[in-house]
């Protein structure tokens, strides 16, 4: 049937692209102050929010057996309460200068990270500073911070997603390795925080000499060296090492685990294992390979159990670095996540296994790749057009002992990247046989089913 | 203003330039050449307000539809071609406009355009019942993910149905019901993008290193010939009197962590001084850590794990102030009811601290900083202030409105408007549960629209 409207209107040829602007991921300058923090800057015309990211290496490896959470108590409670300010009013201080401030503590190491309009970065990152050189740790705030985290727990338990990532880390890793017990620790070993647990690991790995801070922003106007000199260069501590960190192994037999959830209208997928860091020299391909696997919704898993099938809002293949170290001991999270109507559980999961086939037999083609590349290389301008996306990143790159132009190589390793390589590394990476598959959902519907696919032993964990 | 962060209040030294096609498209430039990006945005003037009893939903999903291909775009091809160009896209669906938008590398603009308006002038010669099937399938599955498979996930739109009435255009939310869901036709569709999808009842914004005569002739090259009709009925009136006049209340038991409480108060209508007055109040309420509400509930009383207001700003109905606590173990619902009626009562007749305006101000202001700092954001911004108040330049000062707003102002507003009975309640009791472990990963978002 044709339209109206259709009919009417006059139809052009598709236009071809114009001739590219250049574009570079932004090069930091990088420095240290006399009290040994490593400082990274880069100015970004425009960006009138600036964003500060201090790297601090205090991994969850260093906290103490039992005490799983006590690097987010404290992560937490370096700004409840300095030696200058109360709790409300570090906090109301904080927000007068129009500024975030959030802390977050996971394996390789404590991020920092303030967001504030440029004109009152002196004054915001002073209130940084503070925080690091010399939290309150008040018994009153630390105890406060430890019940609020016990009661953030049921919530967590309760959303599927969180639910599936906590039961794959179970799975996958060693009880003896950090990585299998969740990062902001149980019920169990949080109500064991106290005060001086929280000061303990704080005098132990917080100090300037392992830190880094990463500048990023419209820094027009702004003596940073007097600002960092005020501020964060009043910080001490001692020049001791950053602890070693044990080398990352997984168990990836494959295996379906099923966390019983009667009545679920849906089925929370996660399928994982671990691979190679950002070390390896197959990372490019890998990005690219798992992109084209379950980047978008036009990848291969989307395109089957989304657009033909509508099992699922989608379905994401992607590889996430869990601790990046130039030694080689790191290791990434290599998974697909997505959630589809419980009645379809089976038949999708028995879509998605023949999406790995139907790869492993015939490979990426060339144009596959090509879209790919043209979109993970593409976008960069778009993805990096805030201050807080750089500094990020530039954070990231430092916290993985990375070199500072790692973002830059990377999408001239990516444009080089062949159609054989991006394959080799997707087959790689999701091998159907090495699949360690987690379903949050009801198992009295979806356990014949799955148990019907064969792939791997089932089992089911109550909730 | 005595403490504005930047010398133009926000809007940077932006400018905006506008123009109308012969067929009724409102279009508006913005010329910024410091990252080689564009944006382009196209706000149509359609909504979940527009939809009729038995067909909630159908904006959302009609959003969905518009990906499926047009006259010289197959299949995917809208994804697949601003993916390829190194662009990214999507679309959303809220109470009050179905926005599409695409931010590509500057010299891959004019194919963003010409995609857009291939769908707006075509999209009714590739729609057929199979992508209606299989995108009615995804969209339920949305919903599943979003709302009904997560704890607390129908609080919206169960808090929106009490604070506006049966029968109030703003009634039901932009996702619909499964029942409607089911319901929609192909002919629907159809009879959906024929009365709302016209040049004339759009809006498209193109922010970035752009030209903008070179982007204005391609604008009129490919949406000029596409013809405009009025076959848009205006949507039914959505005000409300000022105050509900008696508080409007629902218990929940089901299946969540922790007991909650949650409330909707009636708010003054977007774009007014009195709304802009609400932001600042709520802001000082329940913005951030250092909030009353926080510094009482999870601070001194110890009494919630999180405490704090949000604001959903309507132009065409009352705008709502959004309350969310979460109890801590133990914590009984009406003794947090009490402490926050204690802080509103208190806050009605004191007004706000001048350190309080201060603080609330700043927040504001950074947050309209964050919106404006990519191309994506600002084009976002400009098509919402000419579709909704007639005016993209509005966009480019929202900023100096909030920070204009007086003590006074704001306490007038929390008086006349945070009070008990002009809130709809929503109480959760959890079932016996068992206990658990701690765990990891993202938490995931939540808005009032919907997303592709």
């Amino acid at each position: 049937m044709s339209d109206t409207a259709a009919v009417t209107m006059t139809f052009h040829p598709q236009p071809q692209a114009g001739e590219a602007r250049p574009w570079a991921f932004p090069a930091p300058e990088r420095g240290s102050l006399p009290n040994g923090l490593t400082v990274l800057r880069c100015h970004r015309p425009g960006q009138q929010v600036v964003a500060v990211e201090v790297n601090l290496a205090a991994p969850l490896d260093a906290e103490p057996q039992g005490l799983d959470g006590v690097a987010t108590i404290m992560a937490r409670a370096l700004s409840e309460g300095t030696d200058k300010h109360s709790a409300e009013e570090f906090a109301a201080e904080l927000e007068r200068c129009g500024a975030t401030l959030d802390a977050h503590a996971d394996h390789p190491g404590l991020r920092v990270s303030l967001e504030v309009p440029a004109s009152r970065l002196h004054k915001a990152l002073g209130l940084v500073a503070e925080a690091l050189r010399a939290p309150a740790f008040a018994d009153s705030e630390v105890d406060r911070l430890v019940r609020n985290r016990l009661d953030e727990i049921p919530h967590e338990l309760a959303n599927p997603q969180r639910r599936a990532a906590k039961e794959l880390s179970r799975q996958l890793f060693p009880p003896t390795l950090r990585m299998s017990r969740p990062r902001q620790g149980t019920e169990e070993t949080v109500a064991r925080i106290d005060s001086t647990a929280v000061r303990a690991f704080y005098e132990a790995h917080v100090r300037p000499a392992t830190a880094t801070a990463v500048v990023v922003g419209d820094l027009t106007g702004i003596d940073l060296d007097a600002v960092l000199g005020d501020t964060l260069g009043a910080w001490t501590g001692n020049f001791a090492e950053p602890l070693p960190v044990p080398p990352v192994t997984a168990d990836d037999t494959g295996r379906v685990v099923i966390v019983d959830r009667p009545g679920a209208v849906q089925t929370q997928l996660l399928i994982g294992r671990i691979g190679p860091d950002r070390h390896e020299r197959v990372w490019a391909a890998q990005v690219l390979g798992t992109y084209c696997l379950g980047g978008t919704l036009t990848s291969r898993l989307d395109k089957v159990l989304r657009e033909e099938k509508g099992y699922t809002y989608g379905v994401r293949a992607f590889g996430q670095v869990l601790r990046s170290t130039a030694d080689g001991k790191g290791a990434s999270m290599l998974a697909i996540s997505g959630s589809v109507d419980t009645p379809n559980t089976g038949p999708a999961l028995e879509d998605l296994w023949k999406v790995l086939r139907t790869l492993a037999e015939g490979g990426l083609t060339d144009a596959e790749r090509d879209v790919a590349v043209q979109n993970l290389v593409g976008v960069a301008p778009l993805k990096f057009e805030t201050a807080a996306a750089v500094a990020g990143t530039l954070a990231d790159q430092v916290e993985q002992e990375l070199p500072d132009d790692y973002q830059a190589q990377l999408y001239a390793q990516l444009a080089q990247t062949g159609t054989v390589e991006a394959t080799s590394a997707v087959l790689a990476a999701f091998p159907v046989d090495r699949l360690v598959t987690v379903l949050v959902g009801d198992a009295a519907q979806i356990e014949e089913p799955v148990r019907a696919l064969g792939i791997g032993e089932v089992t089911v964990v109550t909730n | 203003m005595g403490h504005t962060a930047t010398a133009q209040a926000g809007s940077g030294g932006l400018t905006a330039t506008e123009h109308r096609l012969a067929n009724g498209l409102r279009v508006v430039l913005s010329e910024d050449h410091l990252t080689p990006v564009a944006a382009v945005c196209l706000w149509y003037d359609v909504g979940s307000r527009h939809e009729v009893k038995g067909r909630t939903g159908l904006a959302h999903l009609f959003e969905h539809l518009m990906f499926q291909g047009s006259a010289s775009v197959p299949g995917n091809g809208h994804f697949e071609l601003v993916q390829g160009a190194g662009g990214s896209l999507n679309g959303t669906t809220s109470f009050e406009r179905t926005n599409y938008f695409e931010t590509m590398p500057a010299h891959q603009l004019e194919l963003a355009l010409w995609l857009e308006a291939d769908r707006m002038g075509s999209l009714l010669t590739a729609l057929d019942d199979e992508s209606m099937e299989n995108q009615r399938d995804v969209v339920k599955n949305e919903r599943r993910q979003r709302y009904d498979n997560v704890p607390y996930g129908t609080a919206f739109e169960k808090l929106t149905a009490l604070a506006y009435p049966e029968g109030h255009p703003y009634h039901h939310t932009p996702i619909g019901s499964m029942a409607d869901l089911d319901a929609a036709s192909l002919e629907d569709a159809r009879a959906f993008f024929r009365t709302y999808y016209a040049p004339n009842n759009a809006v498209l914004s193109v922010v970035g290193a752009i030209d903008p005569v070179q982007t204005l002739a391609w604008v009129e090259k490919y949406f000029g010939s596409i013809p405009g009709h009025d076959g848009k009925q205006p949507p039914r009136d959505g005000t409300l009197p000022e105050i509900m006049g008696r508080e409007l209340r629902e218990e929940i038991v089901e299946e969540v962590p922790a007991r909650a409480l949650m409330a909707a108060y009636r708010l003054p209508h977007d774009g007014t001084r009195e709304c802009d007055a609400a932001d600042v109040a709520l802001t000082v309420l329940g913005g951030g850590e250092s909030s009353r509400l926080h510094n009482r509930l999870v601070r001194r009383d110890q009494s919630a794990v999180a405490a704090g207001f949000g604001m959903l700003r309507l132009a065409g109905a009352p705008s709502l102030g959004w309350l969310d606590v979460k109890t801590s173990s133990g914590v009984e619902v009406p003794a947090i009811e009490a402490a926050v009626d204690e802080e509103l009562a208190r806050f009605a007749a004191e007004g706000p601290t001048a350190e309080e305006m201060e603080r609330a101000q700043a927040q504001l202001e950074r947050e309209w900083l964050d919106r404006l700092s990519t191309v994506a954001g600002r084009a976002d911004e400009l098509c919402r202030f000419a579709v909704l108040f007639g005016d993209p330049q509005l966009a480019l000062t929202a900023v100096g409105r909030v920070l204009d707003i007086t003590a006074e102002e704001v306490q007038a507003v929390a008086a006349a408007r945070l009070r008990p009975d002009n809130r709809a309640v929503l109480v959760y009791e959890p079932l016996p549960a068992e206990a658990g472990e701690a765990d990891e990963a993202d938490v995931n978002d939540e808005n009032e629209g919907a997303e592709q």
